[in-house]
């Protein structure tokens, strides 16, 4: 019970220090919003790249080529590459992206045959609205991904404009993977021949779904013998390797962004420790007085601990709820040659990092918290 | 030097010191506030330390409120030998049987007059309706209960001293010190703080002991004890009363 009102005690003074606590909760908010930012582009990153062996999916690509712009191969080749064993469909897909470059807000237009646009529909995304006839009846519909729309504001209906090329929104899809959820599907040859240049015919990518998980390899190897002798020799790669050599750049950057993370963390140590070292410097002729009448040390330490706790719970909840709202609603995505890794922000992710800023505020005032329980009332009441 | 002040023949003390020995360091230097000081106080009496500085007022106050402990000899309160607590039964020991009235009042300035009264009672097990009473109850005696909802900043210094002093009195403690409760007040104010000390010795039976330097206030205690270099070297009955063999 001496627990609780100490508790309770602990944070009413501190909410009655206003514009120490507001700066100190705010300061941890901060860190944990950069913490709760860090983590989400390494759980895209993790999602986009880690491979499983459940894995079907194969991304036939010019051999020696690393950017859409360059790797071109003939649409023929998704039929040959379909009728080869262990392969269960091969589409031909021209991607044409906004900027090559990394970038928040890439565009990736996807040109597939209306079949095989039928096909990724029952097979890879899911229509949220608008319908597959409208996206047939004209030939510069697109199904845009759930993600790309919300961060455009598009809904359907809507034309929209990027990389010169103009399309009207016939449906939004979304998807299991980041891939489909930020792009636009549109027709092949409606991108072939907005791209400009002599691409009709060329694709940029073969994806190739194959039938048996463990004949992976096989296959891929096998796609990279048929062609190695034909005009456009092919590398293929399990389409999460491809996503990572793609984003190797990226990748670099996610991991360096985990020495954020880290110094996220370092910082919420430093500001909570920072916030109760400096309060209690003020506060030593007022913790001598609570121990002359009867307040024992470890319920002072105690009452210490609680605050630096508050000041880590409360700045966590508002930095990770700030992080999981603007990842939400701003629907972020890194895009480099032409692949993309979201920003995945997730209640997990969150509640992590709430329960990780709250630990290292329980260490930041466990140190000032022992000093000042050992320090006597005597040297307390003389040291004001 | 054994001094008893206030008791009746045959009554037991009610404080008891034996010998009492304060040694501390300060870096190479050896310091004794107190020496040897024997002295018996009894149970309600009204008590004033005086002295110069240095002469161990203060450490002896200390000793009393059992903030500090005796380096030799035997302190005993109500029969209790502070000596033998150990941290926290010293502790739990200070929350029942003392009231500390500092001189610089020692409110927590981010509390109301309430809630800085109420501070003592949060250690016992008390509901919140009877903390309310008897916090409500300790302002009454020290007639502030209009002030109840008022920061520190917002009062006066008397009204922080008498805040400070239903503080000390709220948990109903037998034993108040006080040290040098009239050194920071105006002296309409600290008429009414000696008032008060007066009226919780002589009706309500608490012992007082207070340090102060003050002669005027030293006299409105029954007794008055003289200290200099850590040893008692003269008690004199209050205003005007006879001094005592």
């Amino acid at each position: 019970m001496i627990l609780l009102r100490s508790a309770a005690l602990s944070i009413r003074m501190l909410l009655r220090s206003r514009v120490r606590a507001t700066l100190a909760i705010l300061g941890v908010a901060v860190a944990v919003f950069v913490l709760c930012a860090e983590r989400a582009v390494h759980s895209g990153i993790t999602e986009a790249t880690a491979a499983n062996e459940r894995d079907t999916r194969l991304i036939v690509y010019r051999a020696n080529r690393f950017c859409p712009f360059t790797s071109r191969l003939p649409e023929r080749y998704a039929d040959e590459i379909a009728s080869m064993p262990g392969v269960r469909s091969a589409i031909p897909t021209r991607i044409v992206v906004s900027n090559c470059r990394a970038s928040l807000d890439v565009v990736v237009f996807r040109g597939v045959r209306t079949d095989d646009a039928a096909r990724a529909i029952a097979e890879r995304v899911r229509l949220v609205d608008g319908s597959m006839p409208a996206f047939l009846s004209r030939s510069d519909a697109a199904l845009v991904g759930q993600a790309l729309a919300a961060r455009r504001g598009l809904k359907v209906g809507d034309r929209f404009q990027s990389a010169g090329i103009t399309v009207t929104v016939a449906g939004i899809v979304d998807a299991d993977g980041p891939q489909d959820r930020n792009a636009c599907l549109v027709q092949l040859p409606f991108l072939q021949s907005a791209a400009g240049g002599a691409q009709g015919g060329e694709v940029t990518q073969v994806e190739v779904e194959v039938a048996d998980p463990s004949r992976v390899r096989e296959v891929a190897s096998a796609i990279d013998a048929r062609f190695a002798s034909d005009r456009a020799p092919t590398t293929t790669r399990a389409e999460k390797d491809f996503v990572a050599r793609a984003a190797a750049d990226l990748v670099a950057i996610a991991n360096f962004a985990g020495w954020l993370g880290l110094a996220a963390l370092v910082a919420v140590f430093a500001l909570v420790a920072n916030a109760i070292v400096l309060s209690l410097e003020h506060r030593t002729r007022e913790l001598a007085m609570l121990q002359s009448i009867g307040f024992p040390s470890r319920i002072l330490a105690w009452g210490i601990v609680v605050e630096s706790a508050a000041i880590a719970l409360a700045g966590g909840a508002i930095g990770a709820c700030a992080a999981s709202l603007t990842l939400a609603l701003g629907r972020f995505s890194l895009g480099a040659e032409g692949v993309l890794v979201e920003f995945r922000p997730s209640a997990a992710t969150a509640a992590a990092a709430i329960a990780l800023a709250l630990l290292v505020g329980i260490a930041a005032g466990l140190v000032p918290a022992l000093s000042a329980a050992r320090k006597t009332i005597v040297e307390g009441l003389r040291d004001a | 030097m054994k001094r008893e002040a206030g008791s009746h023949d045959g009554a037991q003390a009610f404080i008891r010191l034996a010998s009492v020995t304060k040694v501390y360091r300060r870096g190479d230097t050896e310091i004794v506030p107190l020496r040897e000081l024997d002295l018996e106080i009894a149970r309600g009496s009204f008590v004033s330390l005086m002295g110069p500085s240095g002469s161990g007022k203060s450490t002896l106050l200390n000793l009393l409120a059992g903030i500090d402990r005796a380096t030799s000899g035997e302190l005993l309160i109500d029969g209790r030998d502070l000596a033998r607590l150990t941290r926290d039964e010293l502790a739990a020991w200070r929350a029942r049987s003392v009231g500390i009235i500092f001189q610089s009042y020692n409110l927590v300035p981010v509390l109301t007059a309430y809630e800085n009264v109420e501070l003592p009672l949060l250690l016992h097990d008390l509901s919140r309706r009877e903390r309310h009473e008897r916090t409500m109850a300790a302002l009454e005696t020290v007639s502030l209960v209009d002030r109840s909802s008022h920061f520190p900043r917002q009062l006066s210094g008397g009204q922080e001293q008498r805040v400070a002093i239903a503080r000390a009195i709220v948990a109903n403690p037998p034993l108040l010190l006080a040290d040098e409760p009239t050194g920071d007040l105006d002296r309409a104010s600290a008429d009414m703080v000696l008032g008060l000390l007066e009226r919780l010795n002589r009706e309500h039976g608490r012992t007082v002991v207070m340090v102060t330097h003050d002669p005027l206030a030293s006299a409105r205690a029954g007794l008055q004890l003289h200290l200099d270099k850590g040893t008692l070297i003269d008690a004199v009955e209050g205003a005007g009363g006879a001094r005592k063999p």
